[in-house]
């Protein structure tokens, strides 16, 4: 049995042997780019093969096309997005107007609304959540001072054309025309959570490298953090009720397999379905390493579009700022 | 209870931690200052001095990843981690006294697999990427004797008396504490590592394994949180366990366990501002040594971890 599991394990490993192959080539090609020999010259598949010894040599920088200030801008829209949706779904009211001014179209919030929670945890679990996104929106605010942009428009309704039942539709959750209500129960505001929580992490995981100045770099990661433990929070919980409630878990692995419809070829996103006896509480690639998602390929998603488009989805008139043009796939 | 009521207790819950905020961006106006105006000015120099390099830097995740990998192979196969896993520079040593956790909950058996898979896979990663500068794997106390690194943890955090052993292996709750234990700190570790990492592709890298290791941890209290509400007793163990790190790894708070905020639960140990905490190497290891002096071994590393980075702090 102990050798079943242990099977289990290298095969699942295996499975995902393309994916970490990809992280070995963009490694190399990484090191193609810095001078001399690096570490990565070590990444190297074969654990027998003598490795050249690893000085490792500082890559540079590849050429800095965004300032940090693009970048924490392009996070703050985002925090706008999820800080609305969970205030509206714990308090049934929005973020203070104080804190959404700045650069760029400020915009309205449309269709968010309070859940009437059944199960107090999950409650608690949004109030938390709330409270959490609201203090990155100011966080990132203050630390962008006058730079920072205004929220712009954003659509979290449960309007039939809306963003969440597009969403919703593109994953088959619901048939066309239909409306999904991410505030109608516990569940669907999991689910509605779900869509997002991912998301952030890749984005933040992605953006790290593109951060020069080592006091944000670490703030960042401090908010890759959080939502790495959101994420986590959300997953949970789904696949704890998933055992009573089935659809729970596929419908997770449903909109997974959406966002990855969106986001290009390679698989940057997993459902939570089990595999080999185990969970899959934590989407990773074959070196148990998160995804990234380049700024495009997150806008594809809040934007709902394959397309290159500098608005949609969730964020009707596009997002402020420099870095608002979604990929084409 | 009125919308006005949650209202005040979330504000009342970021005031409480408004000091560490204030303190946030003191240091920031000093790097403002330190460096030219603005932040978009590299803030770099303040690092400057004696950095660690990144194979230093690695090499020390690596010694963490050792454990959490023995940890969980132990509780979900009843072996510790393959020997092809274990090789490398430095004191070789084995993983000593765990065994496979009997678990009634299927959801966290398949739980344990899953971390086990990750932290097995994140050994196999950081090692090749060191390649032959990889360090070997040290001697690791995963065992229960009362004397051993679970067990004076435990003890530390007031969850055990005098003499008495912790088996994260007995139960499932008890597993789940264990790994409570880990979690946080891994996050801590990784965040406080960032600014310290030169090579973007390795940054990036980490930057993933912080993700993962944050996700395990989120995984680790909202199991601890739900199984709580029917046994308080989780809940309170957590808080123990967190005052004890804390009491380690100097004094400003850097850790949190799972008890209520409010009417909000406490899922994510974060700041004011809504950020993760960092630790240095030192603090790190102040925890995995179960020391607040300055030392190069104890706890769950009894010959010290491999590698440069090996002293914990004197706090």
């Amino acid at each position: 049995m102990k050798d079943d599991l242990m099977l289990e394990a290298f095969e699942a490993r295996a499975r995902r042997r393309d994916q970490r192959r990809g992280f070995l080539r963009a490694a190399g090609s990484m090191a193609v780019v810095a001078a001399g020999a690096s570490l990565l010259s070590a990444c190297d598949d074969d654990d027998d093969s003598p490795a050249p010894t690893p000085t490792p040599t500082p890559t540079p920088t590849p050429t800095p096309t965004v300032t940090d200030g693009d970048v924490l801008n392009f996070a703050l829209n985002l925090e706008y997005l999820e800080a609305q949706f969970y205030y509206f779904a714990a308090f049934g009211s929005g973020l203070p107007s104080g804190i959404l001014g700045g650069a760029g179209t400020q915009g309205a919030v449309t269709g968010g609304r309070q859940v009437a929670f059944t199960d107090p945890l999950i409650a608690r679990y949004a109030r938390e959540i709330a409270a959490d996104e609201r203090a990155h929106v100011e966080f990132l605010r203050g630390a962008i001072g006058t730079t920072a942009v205004a929220q712009p428009a954003i659509d979290i309704g449960s309007d039939a054309t809306g963003a969440f039942s597009a969403a919703a539709q593109a994953a088959g959750l619901i048939p066309a025309g239909q409306s999904f209500d991410p505030y109608a129960s516990d569940e669907n505001f999991l689910l509605g959570a779900f869509i997002f929580e991912d998301v952030g992490v890749t984005a933040y995981k992605g953006a790290s490298p593109l951060i020069t100045n080592k006091t944000f770099l670490e703030a960042a990661a401090g908010i890759l953090a959080a939502e790495a433990y959101h994420a986590a929070l959300v997953r949970t919980v789904l696949y704890g009720k998933g055992v009573d409630t089935p659809s729970l878990r596929t419908s997770a692995d449903k909109i997974s397999d959406a966002r990855d419809s969106l986001d290009g070829a390679s698989d940057k996103d997993q459902g939570i379905s089990p595999s080999g006896g185990a969970s899959n509480i934590v989407p990773t690639d074959a070196d148990g390493i998160a995804y990234s998602r380049s700024t495009g390929e997150v806008l594809n998603i809040v934007y709902l579009t394959k397309l290159a488009a500098q608005k949609g989805g969730f964020f009707p008139n596009g997002l402020n700022g420099s870095l608002n043009s979604s990929m084409a796939q | 209870m009125t919308d006005d009521i949650l209202a005040i207790e979330t504000l009342e819950r970021r005031a409480k931690r408004r000091e560490e905020r204030r303190d946030f961006f003191r240091t920031l106006g000093a790097m403002a200052a330190f460096g030219s105006a603005g932040f978009a000015a590299s803030s770099q120099s303040a690092l400057a001095q004696s950095a660690p390099s990144d194979g230093d830097i690695l090499n020390f995740a690596l010694n963490l990843e050792y454990l959490e990998a023995n940890f969980y192979s132990y509780a979900v196969f009843g072996t510790p981690i393959d020997t092809k896993y274990t090789s490398g520079s430095g004191n070789a040593g084995t993983a000593t006294g765990g065994r496979k956790v009997n678990f009634t909950d299927p959801v966290v058996a398949q739980y344990a697999k899953e971390i086990a898979q990750d932290e097995i896979a994140h050994v196999d990663f950081l090692r090749k990427n060191l390649g032959t500068a990889a360090v070997a794997q040290p001697a690791i106390d995963v065992g229960t004797d009362p004397n051993g690194a679970f067990s004076s943890a435990a003890r530390a955090a007031g969850l055990i008396g005098g003499g008495a052993s912790f088996d994260p292996y007995s139960s499932d709750e008890n597993f789940l504490l264990g790994a409570f234990i880990f979690e946080d700190v891994g996050v801590t570790a990784y965040k406080g590592a960032a600014p310290l990492i030169t090579s973007k592709t390795y940054l990036e890298a980490a930057a993933g394994i912080l993700a993962v290791e944050a996700y395990h941890a989120g995984l680790v209290r909202t199991s601890l949180y739900r199984k709580g509400i029917a046994t308080p007793a989780l809940i309170d163990a957590t808080e123990a366990i967190s005052d004890a790190r804390d009491s380690l790894d100097g004094s400003s708070d850097l850790d949190q366990g799972i008890a209520n905020i409010g009417d909000a639960s406490n899922i994510v140990p974060l700041d004011a501002n809504g950020l993760a905490y960092s630790r240095t190497t030192g603090q790190v290891l102040n925890i995995a040594y179960l020391t607040n002096m300055a030392t190069a071994r104890g706890g769950f590393f009894p010959n010290g971890v491999n590698g440069t980075i090996n002293m914990s702090a004197a706090n």
